[in-house]
């Protein structure tokens, strides 16, 4: 009896241990690229909220998230030719489809910047239309989901079907990526009232 | 006809995994509002079940029956993994649109259902024809409702707009009921199929 446990198990961990050493291969193969590939993403994004800045300095110790379920994984003071110009805020949440991740800019004056979704699992057609580009909540003036937040002051409420429009079919979703916003701005308000890191 | 033969072609319509044996199908109704994710999808899926078909079904002798599905999962989710990495390095792009149902391959029926029916009795290469025959049976009923669903729910086909600039998208397509009822209409279409086809296997069974 234990004997044939014994063979069993073993037989169980060499076929682990083969499938292991295959994903460790793969992984090692694609490690480089990926992470590329996500560098190449946040340099993209933090360009498309701060076309000018020309210099950037890691600052994430200086933030906190009020709100538990929301992670700032990091934040980046954007500078212009040494001056601050705003700050930029990546910060993780649940979502509808898992973990939502989302780069959010502020100015110093308090107002968002832009919004960008980094990483959003969610369904194609619904809540997936938060990252789409050609998806409009405000289909005259070509405004996207994250798009509706530029401009909007740090003060504002920020609450889906009052000062958000939501995405239809996907309240959820919504109301997820606007709650990252509004603690990430909460975040870069404190940072701005400490004065920053000049 | 031959064996192979016939195992190759049973899954295409006679024993069409998704309309027929139906299995596999939450991820299919989820994965099928847009017509480059129902490629997306079907190609992570052959590959995964072309790969976890061979490898069991060469070492089907070695596998002990009372572990096998601990086997098959270790197995499986190894590919299906391995498929996830590469996308994420080679096709970013795709591998965003995918999102959460790379790593819902690995609990897809289909592969379970295969491996277990079929790849761990059965040679190599009958394992390999019959995932082939699977993934075209899964490939045409799954790319062909995202073609109807994001046709008439988005007015585009691979984001392209085909309809008139006037055509309101019928939203209803892109929400899982419309998913439901496309891929009811798909099983209906199967069905006629396959009692076509079994009329004339049997019709040229008669007259040989």
């Amino acid at each position: 009896m234990n004997k044939a446990m014994l063979k069993l198990g073993l037989v169980l961990a060499l076929f682990a241990g083969v499938a292991c050493v295959g994903l460790a291969f793969v992984y090692s193969l694609t490690e480089e690229r990926i992470a590329a590939h996500a560098q190449k993403d946040l340099d993209n994004a933090l360009k498309e909220i701060f076309p000018d800045y020309d210099d950037s300095e890691l600052v994430t110790e200086e933030l906190s998230s009020a709100d538990g379920q929301i992670k700032i994984d990091a934040a980046y003071a954007m500078k212009k030719g040494g001056n601050l110009v705003g700050l930029a805020v990546r910060a993780k949440g649940p979502s509808y489809g898992g973990e939502a991740i989302l780069l959010s800019g502020f100015s110093a004056d308090k107002r968002v910047v832009r919004v960008v979704v980094l990483d959003l699992k969610d369904t194609p057609g619904l809540g997936a239309n938060a990252a789409d580009p050609a998806y409009y909540v405000d289909k005259p003036k070509k405004i996207t989901f994250p798009g509706q937040f530029a401009g909007k002051s740090l003060d504002d409420a920020f609450e889906v079907k009052g000062d958000v429009v939501a995405i239809t079919a996907s309240t959820i979703t919504s109301g997820s990526l606007t709650a990252i916003v509004k603690a990430s701005g909460a975040a870069a308000s404190a940072y701005f009232a400490k004065g920053g890191r000049k | 006809m031959n064996k192979a033969l016939s195992v190759f072609l049973r899954g295409i319509v006679i024993e069409n995994p998704l309309a027929i044996i139906m299995i596999g199908l939450c991820s299919s109704i989820a994965v099928t509002t847009s017509v480059a994710n129902g490629i997306g999808m079907t190609a992570g899926m052959v590959f995964v079940l072309l790969c976890s078909e061979l490898i069991i079904s060469l070492f089907r002798k070695v596998i002990p029956g009372n572990i096998r599905m601990p086997i098959f999962i270790v197995v499986i989710a190894a590919f299906t993994t391995m498929v996830d990495i590469i996308m994420k390095a080679y096709f970013p792009d795709l591998s965003k649109a995918m999102g959460v149902f790379i790593p819902l391959i690995v609990v897809n029926c289909i592969i379970m259902g295969r491996v277990e029916a079929f790849a761990s009795r059965e040679k190599p290469v009958y394992a390999v024809l019959d995932s082939i025959g699977m993934g075209i049976g899964y490939a045409w009923v799954l790319i062909g409702m995202s073609l109807v669903r994001e046709l008439l729910g988005n007015g585009t086909i691979l984001g392209f707009q085909i309809m008139p600039a006037g055509y309101q998208p019928v939203l209803f397509f892109i929400l899982p009921p419309g998913g439901f009822l496309v891929f009811s209409l798909f099983i209906a279409l199967n069905i006629a199929l396959r009692k076509l086809w079994l009329r004339h296997e049997a019709s040229r069974k008669g007259g040989a």
